[in-house]
Parts: C-alpha cells; structure tokens; sequence
C-alpha cells in the first residue's frame, strides 16, 4: 500500500510538471503564418544577445524520382552558391556561359551513357570543352560569399542538412544582424543560382566516399535500408548511388528547386534574442512578396508487408556490426509512441533490458542502442544496432536480442518502467530547450514531419497513457521473422 | 531583388535587369523604407551590447573552487568537476590506466551504493553521473532536474569521495578497453589521425595507446591508488550551472566534502615533446576508394605569445567555407567534402599543426601536394587586406558564442584557472585579434608553419594511386597488426 501510493505521488507530480513544461512551450513558442504560406515559429530567449534561426523546406530525398536520387541533397550543397547578385561579379556576363556549361555537360553524359559505344575522341573533347568553360565561368564568380557575409558578421555554425524527409539550412547569428540573415535567405529562396555545378558534384561523390564507400558502418548502413525496402524511397540513400550522382544536372536540379523551394513548404524557427513583432515585419518585408511554389505531393507508394526475413550481409575490412530492423508506421501513429517506449526499455541507460542483458550479464556486445529511421513522414524502421565482442559473433547476439523482445511480449512492463519513461522524457524536455539551435531543431522537425510542433508538448502525456497491454501488443504484432530485416558486417 | 547592385558594377547588364530595377532602390535609409530590401554587401547593423557574463568563484573550507552561475530558465542542473589527472601518467606499461580508471569509477559504484543499485536510483530521477579522464584532465559531471539535485549531489560526492571500484564493473570496462583495441583499425580516418599523433610525439605519453597487455596488467589496486593520487579537494575545481539555491548548494558541497582528505601533490614528471625538423612520409595499405591524408607538425602551447596572430592565419588557412583550403581543394577543384587545417594550442605541452583531408584514390597525391603546398603559400607572402579583415571580424564577432549558454560559462571559466591560462585571457582575446596586422601573419607562418618538416600519412589503396608517395621522400610502410 506504502509503495502504491509513493508513486501515485510521483505521478501525480509528472504530471502537474509535464503540464507545466507544455503551458510553458505553449507561451513561449510565437506562431505566424504568411499569406504566402510560409510558418515562422518564434521564441524568444534573452540569456545571450544570439539568435539560431533554421529553415526547413519540406522536401526531402524520398520526395525524388528515380532518375533524381540524391538531387534534394546535391541541391543542398548547390544553394550554397549564390544568387543574381550574390556570388558572381556579374550575372548579366556569367549566365551564358553557365548554359554552355550545361549543354556541354549533357552532351558529355549522353555520350558517357553510350558506355562501350562511347566515342572516346568525342569524350575527350567534351571533357576539355567542359574544363574551358567552367574556368571561363570561374572568373565571374565571387567566391561562398553567403559563408563570408555570414562570416564577416559573426556567424556561427553556417550549415545544411538533408535526410529523406526534408533539407534545413541553419545559422547563429549574433541578435543584431537578423537583417543580414533575412536579406540572404530571401534572396536564396528566390534567386538562387546553381553555378559551379559539375565541380560540386565532384565533392559531393568525395563526399559519398567519405560517408559510404570507405567506411564500413556507413556501407552497413547504406546497404541495410535499401534491403529493407521494396518499393518505398524511403530505402534509396539520400546521397544517391555513385551512377545517381553522376548523372545529375543542373535542369533537373532547376526543375526540382523552382517547384519546391517555396514559402509554402518552408518553415522557420528563429529562438534566441528577438522581439517577436519586429521579427514578424522583418520576415514580411523581406519573404512576404516571395511567390508559393507547388506543394510536395505525398509520395503515393506503399511498402509492401513484407513476408520474410531479408538478410544484408557486407563482408569488409572490419569488426562486426549488427542491425535488426522491423517495419513499422511513424509519427503521429499511436503505436509510434508505444515504440517510444519500447525503446527506452530496451536500451536507454544501464538499467535497459539489452544493456543489461547483452553488455552486463552475458557480455556478448559492447553496446546496444535503439531508433527509429530512415525517416519519419513515411512509415519507418524499428531499429535495434549492437556491436558484438570478441569472441562472441553476430548470430549470438541476434538471437540474445530475440529472446528479449519475446519477453516482451509477454512479460507486462512494470509501472515502475513507465515512471522511470516519463522522468527521463521530463529531463529531456527541459535539455533540449537548453540551446538555442537545438529547440529551433525541434520546433522546425516537428512541424515538418508531425505536422505540429506541439508534438513536443504532447508526446509525454501520449506515453503517460500507454499500458503495458499495449506494449505486449505492439511487440507480438511487429516483433515477428517476417517483418525482420537483419544487416550485418563479416569480416573479410 | 536586389539588382541596383549589378548596375554599379555593369551597364552592360542593364538591358536585361530592367524588370529588376524599378523595383530596387540603392539605400534604404529614406522612405518608404518598409518596401526596399538592403544589400547584404552594405548593410550597416545597429550596436549590440555584450558582456562577458561572469561566474562567481567561491574556495570551500576544505580548498576546493567552486564557480557557480545560476540560471533559473530550465529546471535543471549541471555540475562538472576537473581534476588534474590524465594518460600522460600512465606507466609505461599500464598505459590505459586513466581511461580505465575513468570508466570503472562511476559503472563500480561507492562504498555506500552497489553500482546496480547507483544505476537503478539515478535512472528512476532521470539524473545522469558520469566519469571518465583524458589525456589532461578527470572529469565527474552530473545533470538533473532540480527536484533531484540533493539526492544527485549526494551520489556524486559519494562517487568522489568513497568510490568500490566493483571488482565485476572493472573487468567489464577492461573487456570493453579490449574489444575497442580489437576495433582500433576499422576506420581509415582513426588510424591516419592516430598514426600522424604518434609520428608527431614519438615515444611520449601523448601519443601512447594501451595495448592488450598493458590493458590486461592494470588490476583494481592499481584503479584505486591512481584514484587515491589524483581525487582530493586542492586538486579538484567544480563548474555548477542552472537552476540551484546558491546558499543551500554551497552548504550542502562544504558538508558533503568535509571530511575528504587533502593530500600532498604528487604528479610524475612527463617530458616536453621533442622539436624534430625532420619530414617524414608514412603510409598505410587500405583497399578503400578514398584516401585519409593527414600531415602536420608539432605546434604552440596555449601561453604562446603569437597566439592571435596565429588564429588569425589559421582561419585564412584552414578554417571554415572560406579558408584557402576549402576554396582550392574543395570548391574550386571538386578534390574533396572535407579539408581543414589548424594549430591546436596545448594546454599543458605543445600541441599540433594538422591538416587533413581525404581524397579518392586516383587523386590522392595531387590532394596531397596541393594541400602542402597552400600552406607554404601561407610562408611566401602578405595575405590579403580582404583576407585578414575576413578573419579578424568572423573571429571578434562570433566571440559571444563562446558564452551563449550558462553551463559553457561556468565550465570556461572553470577551465581558465585549472589549466592556468593568464588573467585577462578571455577580456583581452578580441583586442588583441584586433590588433593583428598582415605582418604578423605573414611572420608567425614563417615561425610555425614547417611545409619541409612534416609528418605526411596516408591511409589507402596504393595501387591506384595517381603517382607513388615516394615523389614525397621515403616512404614509411606502417603494417597493421591484426589483433586477435
């Protein structure tokens, strides 16, 4: 009876906490829309004279066709080059040059794609015409004058990420240059140029190398997604496949920006040292008369249930490496949270039930984590990933990890797991927040993808209600052999 | 739109930027202001205030220093201790005594908390109590939310204070200290960087790497005395942020640490590093795609007297999108994602010059000539007035960053007086950037940047090289060894 109510207590404090967080997210976060579509999210924060500001568009590689895979993150990189203005000493001068760049260019791939029937004069010629112009087109250009602008004025961590659901580009800047930062990124949602195109395609091909080619968990990884998936690009590498790279252009890459890299997809957070109003006139005036795009269609196919274990095997020079993944829906989905759970008893800390079990008691791994990928607007992956020890091998561990999500099923979780779940998730509430780039993270992630950045204030009351009814449930239905995908290193 | 700015610079363009040009006005200081857009090259910014925000110090009865900064946004609380403790005293033959160490305290629990039940309590308040100790420093830190700080606080000085070394936790760490030996040649990136820091520091502790036997000869006695050496008051400075009562805090540290013990300092001497003007070219056989080439020297200590100068030159160098390197290497020739270069500046021996970057095989020595050469271009003559202002405003204005969040305050300032940097270090950092002239940059190249005394390594394919590694000097085949 002691012990029943000590934690009736505690929840009842959880909760009142949760709702104060949320109340406090709640007021914090300023929302407004534009006419023409774009979200501005807002929270001001005056612990530093800084402000992070973050652009989300809501187009990401799953959004690609297959003749476009890795075009959302080669354009990434391209947005980096400038505009009209920005970037080039001379537009007016530069723009021809840029179009006998591209002509030139597919010329090239074209008879590239003859392979054996490829005339190997004509390569050379178009590999040297091509090697003119882009040094003729050199002279125009001003080099990253976006990164020195930035630079110049104090701004830190200038950067851009892409994933399968979306591109971010995202800066720090000290609370009085947000002129600066409007006035740059209107202008690049609006006039980008993507100039030194075939240059950059080259350092994105390093940079797959970097990634995937030479380093062994990232050909793991690689390969282990693109297994799991049939039919869904979900499964295809945002980077693309060396062949995709090669293959771009930049009149694909036009295309797919003037479609949609548009107010209307894009989202923002700017957190830190601001004044919401004049934040508000200062987006307007420099984003209002920003004309919206076309919206991104859902991807339309599904990922056929899957109707047996599929096992990727890379065999490389490394230590073995271990994935389990198990299809499953994403957020907002009511099992997504149960998943959530399940995640966090498996392996969240040393108390988890695998790091217990796996690196703890019978010492077959060195560590066990868990997550969900490869994205999150489209159903996803239940992953679990474990690094064997010596001399204990990747089959050990897997059916060690199978024997615990059989207890799952059918061991009740206690209600001293669920509390533990929800004092971890109030911690990390309050953390996230402790940044100013990682709340604009979130808030820009969630609206993306949840479609509202409360996601954030309502996930933890979400888990509160899950029973351990549900999590036995959730366990039997996607814990099976058929809805397996196991990728794994073998040492060469 | 903003196409006045092409009108300056080309009448030419005109015809074709009409459309754009009756929309734009050159300056936007008359009206009606709210509808011109301002050009980022001219853009004029209003003033902004900025302190440097200070932590308060306060010495505990028993010597040790505490800086405090309250912070009241988030309810939580983060705390670090520093102890001066590190790898470069490890034993000869125990090296991976102190990493070891580091791990094994906090998973073996205290004399009063078995480790299984440390873990269970600070997991069920969400609190986390981490250890682990570097080649210079013990860290312990804690984060929790402030309902849970005096029963965290508590754990954490039981940890400091009275630590079991569980004779299980230990052999656990020590298998884990083995399995990351076994995958120590797994990652082309890791053995180039590992393999440039022992070219760079031959035979001395900061290039050392435990091995299997001597991982397997560290016992618990041994994790216990090094724990005994290093943890007392005089030797610790602690570094608390966030949401905590000042007075109730400070009551509560002088009464959970009165009864620790202080001790007479007893560090084993470790030798400077050795200057060596000699280059050496090192290779290492990988059947990838992509080469890891890493080069350098040894570099400065942190009470270097031409330390700004040298920031200054190691942001045109290396730094960032618009370094030289990236420019040349990545932008212009499409050779590589990631290339940078920097000094880092030791804070108790002199630390390195690096350069790395990683290149596919087939262009692996024209990256790596390039690369060498662009940083003895940094010797040959003045940099740009463009260049030099690029760098001195980037670094003077993102000076604040350093300061943006209340923890990195109080552990800067923590980190100030435990590795004794001057007084001043931080106040005077911006004037003095400022004060760094072309000249000085042009002179501190020609002092610390050695372009014929480096230590090159490169991980990769040989064969498929664009030319033998040889046309830099003799080559040094490293072999892996294969550990069973």
């Amino acid at each position: 009876m002691k012990i029943l109510s000590r934690f009736i207590v505690i929840l009842a404090l959880s909760f009142s906490a949760a709702t104060a967080f949320g109340q406090g997210l709640a007021d914090r976060v300023q929302e407004y829309t534009l006419e023409n579509g774009m979200k501005l999210l807002m929270v001001p924060r005056h612990t530093s004279p800084t402000v992070a500001a973050w652009i989300r568009f809501k187009v990401g590689s799953v959004d690609e066709r297959s003749d476009e895979r890795g075009l959302a993150h080669l354009l990434e990189h391209m947005l980096f080059k400038g505009t009209k203005t920005l970037g080039t000493r001379d537009f007016a001068a530069e723009k021809p040059l840029l179009d006998q760049i591209e002509a030139t260019a597919q010329q090239l791939m074209a008879e590239q794609l003859k392979r054996d029937q490829a005339d190997g004069k004509e390569l050379a010629r178009l590999h040297k015409e091509l090697d003119r112009l882009e040094k003729e087109a050199e002279k125009y250009v001003v080099k990253d004058e976006f990164a020195d602008l930035y630079s110049r004025n104090g701004g830190a961590g200038y950067n851009a990420f892409t994933s399968k659901d979306g591109t971010t580009y995202l800066i720090n800047l000290p609370s009085n240059k947000m002129e600066l930062w409007a006035a740059i990124e209107s202008d690049r949602m609006r006039n980008a140029v993507l100039r030194e195109f075939y240059t950059e395609m080259k350092v994105v091909k390093e940079e797959r190398r970097r990634s995937y080619d030479a380093e062994p968990e990232g050909k793991l990884w690689e390969s282990f997604i693109a297994d799991a998936f049939n039919a869904h690009p979900n499964g295809q590498p945002t980077i693309g496949w060396m062949s995709d790279i090669e293959n771009l252009t930049r009149t694909k890459a036009e295309r797919f920006l003037h479609k949609y890299y548009a107010p209307n997809n894009a989202i923002m957070a700017i957190v830190g040292d601001i004044d919401p109003q004049q934040t508000i006139a200062l987006v307007e005036k420099y984003f209002g008369a920003i004309p919206p795009g076309t919206p991104v269609p859902p991807v339309a196919v599904e990922e056929p249930p899957q109707s047996g274990e599929k096992r990727t095997e890379v065999i490389g020079d490394a230590e073995p490496e271990l994935m389990i993944g198990f299809h499953k829906p994403t957020l907002p989905a009511p099992d997504d949270y149960v998943f959530d759970v399940i995640d966090m008893l498996l392996t969240n800390g040393r108390t988890s039930r695998l790091y217990k079990k796996l690196v703890q008691e019978k010492q077959l791994a060195t560590s066990v984590s868990a997550f969900a990928a490869p994205g999150s607007r489209y159903p996803n992956l239940f992953i679990i990933n474990a690094t064997p020890r010596a001399p204990h091998t990747v089959s050990e561990v897997e059916s060690a990890i199978y024997q615990e999500l059989e207890r799952l099923k059918t061991e009740p979780m206690t209600q001293k797991e669920l509390q533990q779940i929800l004092n971890q998730l109030e911690f990390q509430e309050s953390s996230q927040m402790a940044s100013n780039g990682g709340l604009a993270r979130n808030l820009t992630e969630y609206e993306a993808v949840a479609g509202s950045w409360r996601y954030l204030i309502e996930h933890r009351q979400k888990v509160a209600s899950i029973t351990p009814a549900d999590v036995m449930r959730v366990a039997k239905q996607y814990f099976t052999r058929e809805n397996r995908s196991v990728g794994f290193i073998t040492k060469k | 739109m903003k196409c006045m700015k092409r009108l300056f610079l080309t009448i030419g363009a005109l015809g074709l930027m009409t459309g754009c040009a009756s929309t734009q006005v050159a300056t936007t200081t008359g009206s009606p202001a709210a509808l011109e857009n301002a050009d980022p090259r001219t853009m004029t910014f209003p003033p902004l205030t900025f302190r440097i925000p200070r932590s308060e110090r306060v010495q505990l009865k028993n010597g040790m220093v505490v800086y405090l900064l309250q912070d009241h946004e988030l309810p939580i609380v983060n705390l670090t201790a520093y102890l001066n403790a590190g790898s470069i005293y490890d034993p000869a033959d125990k090296v991976g005594i102190a990493s070891l160490t580091g791990a094994s305290l906090r998973s073996g629990g205290t004399k009063a908390t078995s480790p299984d039940k440390m873990d269970r309590e600070l997991e069920f308040m969400a609190s986390s109590l981490e250890s682990s100790i570097g080649a210079d420093h013990a860290n312990v830190s804690l984060a929790t939310l402030t309902r849970n700080l005096d029963r965290t606080l508590a754990l954490f000085a039981e940890l400091m204070t009275r630590p079991a070394f569980d004779q299980a936790r230990v052999e656990l760490a020590r298998m884990q200290a083995i399995e990351a030996i076994r995958r120590q040649n797994d990652d082309p990136k890791a053995i180039a960087s590992r393999e440039l820091s022992r070219a760079i520091y031959p035979d001395h502790p900061l290039s050392r790497i435990p091995t299997l036997a001597s991982v397997r000869a560290i016992t618990r006695d041994d994790m216990i005395a090094f724990q005994e050496r290093y943890f007392y008051p005089a030797n610790t400075i602690l570094a608390v942020s966030g949401d905590f009562d000042r007075e109730k805090l400070l009551k509560n540290l002088e009464t959970l640490f009165a009864g620790w013990p202080n001790r007479a300092a007893s560090f084993p001497a470790v030798p400077e590093p050795k200057e060596d003007a000699s280059a050496a070219v090192l290779h290492v056989q990988k059947e990838v795609n992509q080469s890891v080439i890493r080069m350098g020297h040894l570099g400065i200590d942190k009470s270097n007297p031409d330390l700004h100068a040298i920031k200054v030159m190691d942001y045109i160098l290396g730094g960032g999108f618009t370094s030289r390197l990236t420019q040349e290497i990545r932008s212009n020739q499409g050779l590589a994602y990631n290339v940078d270069s920097y000094f880092d500046p030791g804070r108790r021996f002199k630390g390195p010059f690096m350069a790395e970057t990683e290149t596919k095989s087939e262009s692996t020595v024209k990256a790596a000539t390039l690369l060498r050469s662009i940083i003895a271009g940094m010797t040959l003559a003045e940099v740009s007035e463009k260049e030099l202002k690029l760098a001195k405003d980037s670094i003077i204005n993102s000076f604040i960053f350093g300061f943006a969040r209340s923890d990195a305050v109080v552990n800067q300032q923590a980190r100030l007086e435990f590795y004794g940097y001057p007084a001043g270090y931080l106040e005077n950092y911006r004037d003095n950037i400022a004060r760094v002239t072309r000249a000085d940059v042009l002179r501190v190249a020609r002092k610390y940047l050695h372009p014929d005394a480096m230590k090159l390594v490169v991980v990769g394919d040989e064969k498929k090289f664009d030319a033998p590694l040889s046309v830099f000097g003799s080559v040094r085949e490293i072999t892996l060894d294969q550990v069973k």
